[in-house]
């Protein structure tokens, strides 16, 4: 495929090597207008002051990508798949259009001498040429319009420097009037400087190419030279009448545009959703990474808002800006709270609304950004308090790199730790400062101040490697005893550690299974070998199986666990000793396999109970073994034994549908049964497999069972409200109601809960987990919710296609 | 019949099957089976439980009898509602209704095969020492192309297994009758059919999905209500018929190069005891039929025949059904009509040995019977009345198995024959999934997106009576259910392991499971294995069989569903 991309900024840029990075074999062009190969606008103050050279800031760009160097724009032909450009035409299969912005003037510049915008290469330069001795003029007075005079003001070369601000603000009119204060205190130190607010230009006096003359309301300034920085606007006019267009061109959450094959990114483009358009290079670069899955067809992925972080440095001054996707600067409910330190110089700005944190400018704040970009993402409402506490530098410092999340003192240790001297040696360790770059600077200035020692620095590795193998072996010493107790026939000892580590040493193919119930458990780094066949057949947990008063549902929907497959599991990591469903053995030999374990394995298997137990008639309801002996007695004989007890399926957590009224059998759930309070339970009509898997999976990684809720079932599967997850819920928000069976609502698959659904009343993983390998789940086939996992009361009182109100009514 | 020559054997538990089962025999000095007894060993009255109660719910607490055969009595719970209302639901809801049932069928078939039977003629252990190129060998016997086969499918699996084995704990193997006089195959043949053991695990689960399609999840779905089906927007979209089409073509595949040659294998290898009718029982055959399409075909033909009688078949009509229980643990003997039974239980218990009281009552499991007579219910009945009502769905399919076996009509009467019948049925119902599925296409094709029919509760008569009848997995399915008050007074379900499972009845008759028992010789009487050969031959499943009943002194009307919670 050959994809064009139109613009060489970080945007274009960013997309031409996440297409080469993510497949091979396409042609990627990226257009540029300008006669500079792809270079870094954040770093153009470093060309005004010549800290830099244009080759210190250059863009990386994959080698394979070609760069068309004074191609302008000046039409698109869709039909044709062409761009036509100044000088050539370009064919393509896809085109990116990230052409960014151009600067606004306030009046046109065009062929002046001693006035720029400062958005280009060729801009700085002309700055840099033309602010000697002269008396410069820096119109605008956002966080560009700082970040020049900041450089300015360390250059011996101008004459007098003036900020014009319109209002009284100075970076961004939120910024509370303290701040403002403070920072035109600082400029004001040198004397050159003047920052005139509620001031514009009002006069002009040209002559020839030249300026000589800038009047504004307060001031009049002779041999000017004046930069504009009064903002930008989507470079886009080559594409109006050819895509739609409105102040960017607008695209879909693909980042598509009206042309199938186009696409837009970074500041050129505009979200036809909401009309976002991006103004930061995370967000660009979102959109470019958004633009090329789906052109890629690798994913559709969407664009979505995340909070927003920004950084500046002005003198002697650190801007940081977290703002939240929500923030609207103009809605007059936004409140400020302010937590301000004369002594420290410092402020910590929150705006809130409606109690949730919108937007945070902090000036030399110490407050953890990640924390703050955190609370905006979970919108909730934040207790002022927590700002208060929270003003001090966290343990990990400030936050360097907000793009990687990287604070200084991880940047310190990890600089410390390999005794970095250059930038480029940081790279393979952390991402940091190569996201966006605007940090890098800031930590080419921490490895310059961090002194480090070679020899001191293999030391640190090696006392950090050797506390992480301390904490590794005690983890598997755990494992070997936990092994140990549960195959009281199968000792390993931990004499030999390497050799037991090989023994225990599964984690292959546990990864897969724990990553289902928890992010990552990694029990020995050292897997190089396979593990040993034999031993792995004894890392198996036993498992007695027992039916009392049931339907066999739960072993039915057992066979059917598909992660992992019921083939690996049986073979390879449990050994269910005792299941009625799938033993081979029966009668007298089934019943010698059970006693032998209850006997000769005491507190080695786990026991899963499926079924209610009937208490009535001394239990005789159910009588099991060719002694006959009663269900009860069955179950607290093994149960006594057991390791854990699970009681999966509703009928063992409370007697369930066999203990509905009037329970003709007096059935309970085992926790009576037994009179025990250590059962776990993993009710469900039947109980999704997946919830049993899990939680046995849990026990044999960690030897613990998983954290319990107040009905001791484990918080991972049974802490969610069906309600909260529905896939239908938006239709409840709208108040979209399937109202009879079969109804235009039902094809629709709106919300069934006047159709009786009682997902409000249940507490289970059915949205996100489904049933039978995420076929589907009750909402999904159209019938509701029963509750089924909620006990007995589902039979009594859910279990019903009606609303529980109207049933009230009724009765 | 006592005899002090005799010796008494238990097998409790039966596993593999659902439910809770015992089987007491008795044999003489040559090992012969003289005497047997069937006992269910659990109850738990989800049919009081139904009293009381409003008739739309009791689909979704039936459908709780079960959770092998799950699926079929909220079905036929939800049928016999509507058939006291006289509500007919649209055409697409009984054809969604049939594919979930159907693709049950199938998947309950293959489960019972392989996961719940196969092991009683399959020896893993033998499999160990199977060469892997004359396994390949066998397979190729039975079908040109069989299901995963190779050479090197053998081979990985039985390195698989030989480590399982080194290992030493068995776990679901362990203490087998492995070894056994009885076991018949040699390893390589036994190696063939425990690789599709563990095939057959993954296509069960692969099966549920299609299930799951239509109905939400199995076990237990929850997609009927009275008058319809709640799953139109999975019905419209047509991925998911799409998807449902394309796993039951992967189960065609695995049931006509695995289920089938496999059958065919066994048929073969144990051709002596079923020509012998080894399993055979009294002859007696049932079949309700059902399952139209819009062609008028329907997949089961009805039919009644006694004791091997081929030459005359009777009409099925529910009316000849009644329960009666003077060998079971309830109070009153009946027999009765299923719509006015009113039984209490009444437990006599076992004798302190722990052994079945075999003079008087003996299992929860009532006695059902049709002109007074016990019935043999399921695949074989099917097969057997379909092919003598001539179907032109069940005959072919039937004649072509008989041809490559060799096997005759009486031989499906048999312990192997019953298993063949259960072979060629999956066959039958997977092939007819397919028409179903061109009904629908063709229903929604012309604007037909019906699946409910509509009617006002409040309007519906307060009193009313009705059932519902189906073919399931195991046989005649019949549910009862009796309306007073517009609340369940009354329920029964007479179910496929009821019948096969029947204890005796007053006159002494066996039912099929105790018949077939007669005149088995065991190889080893402390490993019983050919008794679990015949029984398991049924695919038992005794929580559906064992229900019925209402308390003592509770008063129906008393009952009602609790609603006060303030949630």
């Amino acid at each position: 495929m050959r994809i064009v991309i139109i613009g060489g900024g970080i945007a274009g840029a960013h997309a031409a090597n996440t297409i080469m990075e993510r497949e091979k074999g396409h042609e990627v062009v990226i257009l540029s207008a300008e006669r500079y190969p792809p270079y870094d606008r954040i770093h153009l103050c470093r060309l005004v002051d010549g800290s830099a050279a244009l080759e210190d800031i250059l863009l990386e760009l994959h080698p394979d990508v070609n760069v068309e160097l004074n191609q302008r724009v000046l039409s698109i032909e869709p039909e044709e798949k062409k761009v036509v450009t100044e000088n050539a035409l370009f064919g393509y299969d896809k085109l990116i259009i990230a052409t960014g912005s151009k600067p606004k003037t306030l009046f046109d510049i065009g062929g002046i001498e001693n006035a720029a915008t400062f958005r280009s290469a060729d801009d700085s330069f002309k700055i840099a040429k033309g602010i000697k001795g002269r008396n410069v003029i820096i119109s605008g007075v956002g966080p560009i319009g700082l970040e020049l005079l900041d450089t300015l003001v360390k250059m011996p070369d101008p004459k007098r420097m003036f900020l014009l601000s319109r209002g009284a603000h100075l970076y961004d009119r939120a910024l509370n009037p303290m701040a403002v204060a403070w920072i035109s205190e600082i400029f004001e130190a040198d004397p050159r400087v003047t920052i005139s607010y509620h001031d514009e230009i009002v006069e002009r006096k040209i002559e020839g190419n030249r300026l000589a003359t800038i009047v504004t309301k307060h001031h009049t300034i002779d041999d000017p030279f004046l930069i504009f920085g009064v903002g930008i606007t989507p470079n886009v006019d080559f594409a109006r009448g050819v895509l739609e267009v409105d102040r960017g061109i607008l695209v879909d959450e693909t980042m598509r545009t009206s042309d199938p094959d186009i696409y837009a990114v970074g500041e050129a483009a505009q979200l036809r959703s909401d009309g976002f358009v991006a103004g930061r290079v995370r967000e660009s670069t979102q959109e470019a990474d958004v633009a090329v899955a789906n052109i890629l067809g690798i994913e559709s992925e969407r664009f979505e808002h995340e909070p927003a972080i920004d950084g500046l440095k002005v003198g002697a001054f650190l801007f940081t800006d977290v703002s939240s996707p929500k923030y609207d600067p103009r809605d007059p409910e936004n409140e400020d709270i302010i937590i301000e330190s004369r002594k420290e110089k410092r402020v910590d700005q929150y705006i809130v609304n409606d109690d949730r944190l919108r937007r945070f400018i902090g000036l030399n704040s110490n407050v953890d950004v990640m924390e703050l970009k955190r609370i905006m993402e979970k919108d909730e409402p934040v207790d002022p308090t927590f700002f208060y506490h929270s003003r001090k530098v966290g343990e990990r410092g400030r936050l360097v790199c907000s793009c990687t999340g990287t604070y200084e003192f991880d940047l310190v240790e990890l600089i410390k730790e390999n005794a970095v001297t250059r930038f480029a040696e940081l790279k393979g360790l952390t991402e940091a400062g190569r996201v966006c770059g605007r940090c890098k600077q800031d930590i080419v200035d921490l490895i310059a101040k961090t002194p480090v020692d070679p020899e001191e620095a293999a030391r640190i590795r090696a006392e950090k490697e050797a506390a992480r193998e301390a904490a590794e072996m005690e983890k598997i010493r755990k494992r070997i005893e936990k092994f140990n107790r549960l195959h009281p026939k199968n000792r390993i000892t931990t004499e030999n550690l390497e050799e037991a580590i090989k023994a225990l040493d599964m984690n292959r193919e546990y990864n897969r299974w724990v990553s289902m119930i928890t992010a990552s458990m990694r029990l020995s780094p050292r897997h190089e070998e396979l593990v040993d066949q034999a031993i792995r057949q004894l890392n198996k947990i036993p498992i007695v199986w027992l039916e009392l008063a049931d339907c066999t549902g739960n072993s039915t929907a057992f066979i059917k666990t598909a992660q992992p497959k019921i083939t690996d599991l049986i073979l390879n990591y449990i050994s269910l000793d005792y299941h009625d469903l799938l033993m081979a053995a029966a009668g007298d030999q089934s019943e010698r396999t059970l006693d032998s374990i209850v006997e000769n394995e005491k507190e080695g298997f786990v026991l899963i109970v499926e079924g209610a137990v009937p208490l009535g008639m001394e239990g005789k309801y159910l009588r099991i073994g060719p002694k006959g002996e009663t269900g009860i007695e069955l179950l607290k004989r093994v149960a006594g034994s057991a390791a854990a007890v699970l009681a999966v399926g509703t009928c063992a957590l409370d007697g369930g549908v066999v203990a509905a009224e009037p329970n003709p059998t007096g059935a309970v759930g085992v926790s009576e049964a037994l009179e025990r309070d250590d059962v776990i339970h993993l009710p469900g009509c039947p109980v999704n497999p997946a919830n049993v898997v899990g939680t046995l999976i849990y026990y044999i990684m960690f030897d613990e069972i998983p954290e319990l809720d107040e009905k001791r079932r484990p918080k991972w599967a049974y802490s969610y409200r069906i309600h909260d997850n529905c896939e239908r819920r938006g239709h409840y928000d709208l108040e979209e109601f399937v109202l009879e069976w079969g109804d235009e609502g039902a094809k629709q698959g709106w919300c069934l809960f006047k159709m009786g659904c009682k997902g409000p009343y249940a507490d289970l993983n059915c949205p996100q987990v489904k049933f039978n390998e995420g076929t589907s789940w009750p909402v999904q086939a159209g019938h509701g919710c029963i509750a089924c996992g909620e006990g007995k009361i589902a039979f009594d009182l859910y279990a019903n296609e009606r609303p529980l109100e109207e049933e009230a009514e009724n009765e | 019949m006592s005899n002090g020559r005799l010796k008494k054997i238990v097998i409790d538990p039966i596993t593999r099957i659902e439910g809770h089962l015992r089987i007491e025999i008795e044999i003489d000095e040559e090992n012969v089976v003289r005497e047997a007894w069937a006992s269910g060993q659990l109850f738990r009255g989800i049919e009081v439980i139904l009293k009381g109660r409003d008739p739309r719910d009791v689909g979704l607490i039936a459908q709780r009898i079960c959770g092998v055969c799950t699926n079929v009595h909220y079905r036929a719970s939800i049928a016999a509602v509507e058939d006291a209302y006289g509500i007919v639901p649209p055409p697409n809801a009984e054809i969604i209704r049939n594919l979930v049932t159907l693709s049950l069928f199938v998947q309950d078939h293959i489960i019972h095969f392989y996961h719940l039977h196969s092991l009683d003629y399959v020896d893993i252990v033998s499999a160990l020492e199977a060469d892997v190129a004359k396994a390949e060998e066998v397979a190729k016997r039975y079908h040109s192309y069989p299901y995963r086969s190779s050479v090197g499918h053998f081979s990985s699996l039985k390195e698989k297994l030989a480590s399982f084995v080194k290992a030493g704990r068995l776990g679901l193997f362990a203490n087998g009758y492995w070894g056994h006089d009885a076991y018949r195959l040699t390893p390589e043949e036994n190696l063939v059919l425990i690789n599709h053991y563990f095939e057959a695990l993954r296509v069960q689960r692969v099966l549920s999905k299609a299930v799951a399609i239509f109905a939400g999840k199995t076990p237990h779905p929850q997609n009927l209500v009275v008058g319809g089906v709640t799953s139109v927007a999975d019905m419209l979209n047509p991925q998911r018929l799409n998807d449902y089409m394309f796993i039951m073509k992967d189960t065609r595949d695995f049931i006509e190069r695995a289920y089938i040659p496999d059958m065919q294998l066994l048929v073969e290898a144990y051709n002596q005891e079923m020509k012998e009718g080894v399993g055979r029982g009294s002859g007696n055959f049932m079949a309700a039929g059902g399952y139209r399409l819009a062609s008028g075909t329907v997949l089961f033909e009805n039919g009644v025949i006694y004791r091997h009688d081929f030459e005359h078949i009777e009409s099925f009509d529910d009316d000849h059904i009644t329960e009666e229980a003077s060998r079971s643990w309830y109070e009153e003997n009946g027999p009765t009509s299923p719509y006015d039974e009113s039984t209490v239980p009444f437990y006599t218990d076992l004798n302190d040995d722990g052994s079945l009281k075999t003079e008087g009552k003996y299992s929860w499991v009532k006695a059902p019977r049709y002109k007074n007579e016990p019935m043999e219910v399921g695949p074989a009945a099917r097969m057997i009345i379909g092919y003598l009502k001539d179907s032109t769905i069940i005959k072919p399919a039937v004649e072509a198995f008989m041809e490559e076996t060799g096997m005759e009509l009486i031989d499906f009467s048999s312990t192997i024959g019953r298993n063949a019948a259960r072979a060629v049925e999956a066959k039958i119902c997977c092939e007819t999934i397919f028409d179903f599925c061109s009904d629908l296409i063709e229903n929604i094709k012309y604007y037909d997106e019906e699946t409910w029919t509509k009617y006002e509760f409040e309007t519906l008569p307060k009193s009313a009576q009705g059932r519902g009848i189906h073919e399931v997995p195991r046989g005649v399915l019949a549910h009862f259910v009796k309306i007073e008050e517009s609340r369940v007074c009354n329920y029964q379900a007479v179910v496929p392991t009821t019948w096969n499972a029947s204890p005796k009845d007053a006159k002494g008759i066996r039912g099929p499971y105790e018949e077939s028992l007669i005149g088995i010789h065991l190889a080893d009487p402390t490993k019983p294995l050919e008794v679990l050969r015949v029984v398991h031959s049924f695919d038992p499943c005794l929580a559906c069989a064992v229900h019925i009943v209402d308390t003592k002194g509770r008063k129906v009307s008393e009952y009602r569903v609790a609603t006060a919670c303030s949630l």
